[in-house]
């Protein structure tokens, strides 16, 4: 079947009840999207599905195969950083970082539905992605900011 | 062995080491100064990282050392994951990260790489410019003599040629530019760009994959196993039965995961039939006997008889799991009598050891290569993946990939054991006379045969032979109890005058291990819920009380005061808000914590956690600030929800679901402040850990007058049991 993946057109050979999270990772070659739980728990494999968030590792590739996919990689192209990137890295928010593709992905469908979140927008937007780690104070900040990024109401910090 | 602070060199100073270094550059360009720091003709550096990149932070923490004796800016450095090599044991004999030790050992490691390679690029540009080395310094990866300039990357072959510095000067604190400083993380690009190469993620080629089906109790083993239908699916080429499940292979994981669902097993008993939790935490609350003294000082018993009140009870906490988000996973490539391993691993030398002995090779043939890893805290040391994959590797004979699934990492266990800290302190004329404590706990020493001292008889042959030295000099500190039973209890700051602490074993065969801050999870909960008990029973100031008990001058003191001003704990709480304090001494770094908490429809709701941390000297202030936000919040997740619970031997617990851990909307705001500091570094990976369960219940009290010792914290206030 034919997968649109970041923007181009990928011939892929499974069955249509493969979870897309592993069409992703092993037919496509993009690794960026994480395996973490297999039951869409905890976020880490979230991609943009036609516009909209989803665990890849519940999604069978056979109910994809029309739609535009983006994962992690296709947020922008090198050494460009999508605004929310550009707002992660200023507030150091990776620690052991397996997580954060989700969570950006993840942030990226919030502020295009809700620009200038609320604390309580990003409690609901945010809380189906999980990070052992603890970064959520971060990534709270760090949405704060990709916010005021995309306003043009802030600068990019170098 | 490397000793911490010792010389670092390259095949010895002289001799072959020099000749070839001299051969290396001519060849390349490149100065292999030593074991840790190459300079390049580009004049970047690469540093060899003897540590796992587990979210730390310390391949950024070792860059800054590195840059700051380097004289040039982080983004110079290519830091790299050292595999397996005997020349970097430098953690209790063992290539390991763990016991929050990295920062500690690489302050004089890392220091003293970095500043032997500088003194050579500076000989070598002295000896050009015919000047004195000693009126030459380092400017942004030059060396630079009155208006003269050298770049590192032109010096390569000179340098190449210098002795290696015996003991390299190393900066003095006041010089310091980048240590101290809130750097970027040399990881966070690739991180959030998706491009970061996890042990998930890793490939060798002809690489095959297997799924692996556990069984319902651990150490149950596949008895009948019906793989036809399983081997009928694409791709696969075997099905395997190996001690611990069996494996579907084949050439893609996809492809394996799809057939397993096709496998039918039975499985024998397992080695933890029949347990169950709940009679065994029973058992020990009731637990009566005498344990083995670990400290004595004074007399507790007198205090506590002569007490005009006595306080405490049986804390108590339940197996965890640690759960990092990337499952467990490995790749192995077994040829012949060689093994050669990728994987995110806290340790390649147990890992060297556990397959030698899986496979009946020696210690040497087994090559590590360690990958970053999706979070650690404390599951990648024991190696039990990595056995797996190796032993498939020699049965299918081409490299291997195992992921297991989260329902194996969460049930195959290597928890943090369970806990029942009996706690007695008395109060005498509105005083603190003594405490008498008795920690039970199933033990890690005994537990780990395969990796410790307590059963030697057991211990693989490879750990017998190369580490057990180390150990057992590691736990000669304590060597009538079990060191990780009554750590930060045994060797309290507080001078209690009266103090008496005992432990005792519990085992059976479900093997218990490290989890972040390991014995001081519980203990540290344990001493400061006591201690909060003994200032409610007093009628004194928690942080007053405290500070009673520890003295004007010490660091203690320091936290706390620090604490108590950082947390307007002089100003009420907001009505509806319980506010609690305690604090900590792990890993050489003391931590405060106090925590704000309130209580809707039940829940426990901690909004906000004020943190004061004394480290030393901060080497990357924020990453100090990041470890403890992390730790705080994954302490919460296991103070007030997680437990591994088993019935009839089954863990109960196999997902996210089941094992709730803190998300963004129930995640406190984390205040920190560091406490600036001239000392060496200390440990900050885990030390943020032990003092939030005690705050959040301490604040539970303040706000409701229950007193909850039993974690998770949440369902003990939901049956009310603690009171």
């Amino acid at each position: 079947m034919k997968l649109s993946v970041n923007g181009t057109t990928v011939e892929v050979d499974v069955p249509a009840q493969t979870p897309l999270l592993w069409v992703l990772r092993e037919e496509v070659g993009l690794t960026g999207t994480k395996f973490g739980c297999g039951k869409a728990l905890c976020g880490a494999c979230t991609v943009h599905v036609d516009g909209h968030p989803k665990r890849s590792c519940v999604t069978a590739v056979g109910d994809v195969a029309s739609l535009p996919i983006v994962t992690i990689e296709g947020l922008a192209t090198e050494p460009e950083l999508h605004p929310v990137q550009q707002a992660w890295l200023e507030e150091n928010v990776p620690q052991c970082g397996y997580c954060q593709a989700g969570q950006i992905m993840t942030a990226v469908i919030l502020l295009r539905t809700k620009p200038m979140p609320t604390d309580a927008e990003i409690d609901d937007g945010m809380s189906a992605n999980l990070c052992r780690c603890g970064t959520y104070p971060r990534i709270r900040k760090a949405v704060h900011r990709a916010a005021a990024l995309m306003a043009g109401k802030v600068g990019v910090t170098p | 062995m490397l000793v911490a602070g010792g010389a670092l060199t390259l095949a010895a100073c002289g001799g072959s080491g020099r000749a070839m270094r001299i051969e290396h550059a001519d060849q390349t360009g490149e100065l292999l100064a030593n074991l840790l720091i190459t300079v390049l003709p580009t004049g970047r550096i690469v540093l060899v990282v003897n540590k796992a990149e587990i979210g730390q932070g310390v391949t950024t923490g070792y860059a800054t050392l590195a840059a700051e004796e380097l004289g040039v800016p982080l983004d110079r450095i290519d830091a790299q994951l050292a595999g397996s090599n005997d020349e970097l044991r430098t953690n209790v004999n063992m290539q390991m990260t763990g016991s929050s030790t990295s920062t500690v050992e690489g302050y004089k490691l890392v220091r003293h790489a970095a500043a032997a390679a500088r003194e050579m690029l500076i000989g070598a540009a002295a000896a050009q410019w015919s000047v004195r080395a000693a009126d030459c310094t380092v400017s942004d990866g030059h060396v630079v003599h009155d208006g003269q300039r050298l770049a590192y990357g032109e010096l390569t072959k000179l340098a190449a040629r210098r002795d290696v510095p015996k003991t390299p000067t190393l900066k003095s604190v006041k010089d310091f530019t980048l240590i101290g400083k809130r750097g970027a993380r040399v990881d966070a690009r690739a991180k959030i760009t998706g491009t970061a190469e996890f042990g998930i993620d890793g490939k060798v080629p002809n690489m095959v994959h297997a799924y692996i089906v556990h069984g319902p109790v651990f150490g149950s083993s596949p008895e009948t196993v019906d793989a036809v239908a399983a081997k009928q699916h694409r791709g696969v080429i075997d099905v395997i039965v190996i001690p611990t499940g069996v494996a579907i292979v084949a050439e893609k994981y996809w492809q394996a995961r799809a057939a397993a669902a096709e496998v039918k097993v039975t499985w024998s008993k397992g080695k933890v039939a029949g347990l169950d939790t709940t009679k065994m935490a029973d058992a020990m609350r009731t637990y009566t006997s005498d344990g083995v003294a670990v400290a004595d000082h004074g007399d507790a018993d007198k205090a506590i008889g002569h007490a005009d009140a006595k306080v405490g009870g049986v804390y108590e906490a339940p197996y965890l799991a640690q759960a990092p988000l990337e499952p467990q996973n490995a790749i192995v490539s077994v040829t012949g009598s060689h093994a050669e391993v990728w994987a995110p691993t806290q340790s390649p030398t147990i890992t060297q050891a556990y397959v030698s002995d899986a496979l009946g090779i020696a210690f040497e043939d087994v090559k590590v290569h360690v990958f970053l890893a999706g979070g650690g805290f404390g599951r990648r040391i024991i190696p039990d993946v990595i056995v797996e994959a190796a032993i498939l590797s020699k049965r299918v004979k081409r490299p291997v990939k195992v992921i297991w699934t989260r329902e194996s990492d969460m049930t195959q266990a290597q928890y943090r054991p369970v806990y029942a800290v009996h706690s007695e302190g008395a109060v005498k004329d509105g005083k603190v006379t003594g405490a008498r404590i008795h920690c039970i706990s199933q033990s890690i020493a005994i537990s780990g045969k395969g990796f410790f001292g307590g059963a030697l008889s057991q211990l693989p042959h490879a750990l017998r032979t190369r580490i057990l030295d180390g150990l057992l000099a590691l736990f000669s500190t304590n060597s009538v109890g079990d060191i990780f039973a009554t750590e930060g209890i045994a060797n309290t700051p507080y001078a209690f005058p009266g103090f008496a602490v005992t432990a005792s074993p519990v085992q059976n065969q479900l093997p218990v291990s490290f989890w972040r801050s390991v014995g001081n999870s519980v203990t540290g909960f344990a001493m400061e819920s006591l201690v909060d008990e003994l200032a409610v029973s007093a009628k004194a100031d928690p942080f007053a009380l405290r500070r009673s008990m520890l003295g004007p001058t010490s660091r203690q003191t320091r936290v706390l005061d620090a604490l108590e001003k950082l947390s307007g704990w002089s100003t009420p709480p907001a009505k509806g808000i319980g506010r609690g304090v305690a604090r900590h001494l792990a890993f050489e770094t003391e931590v405060g914590e106090v925590a704000e908490v309130e209580i809707v429809d039940g829940r426990i709701r901690v909004k906000r956690v004020f943190c004061v941390v004394d480290c030393g000297i901060a080497v990357n202030p924020d990453i100090v600030r990041a470890q403890m936000e992390g730790g705080i919040i994954f302490g919460l997740s296991a103070a007030l929800d997680q437990e591994i619970t088993l019935k009839d031997g089954v863990v109960q617990q196999r997902n996210f679901d089941t094992f709730p851990s803190l998300r963004m909307h129930e995640a406190p705001e984390v205040i920190v402040e560091i406490i600036p500091s001239d000392e060496s570094p200390s440990g900050v990976g885990e030390p943020a850990v032990p003092p939030i369960a005690a705050a959040v219940a301490n604040a539970i009290f303040n706000l409701t007058g229950t007193r909850l010792r039993r974690m998770p914290l949440q369902r003990a206030y939901n049956e009310r049991g603690g009171t």
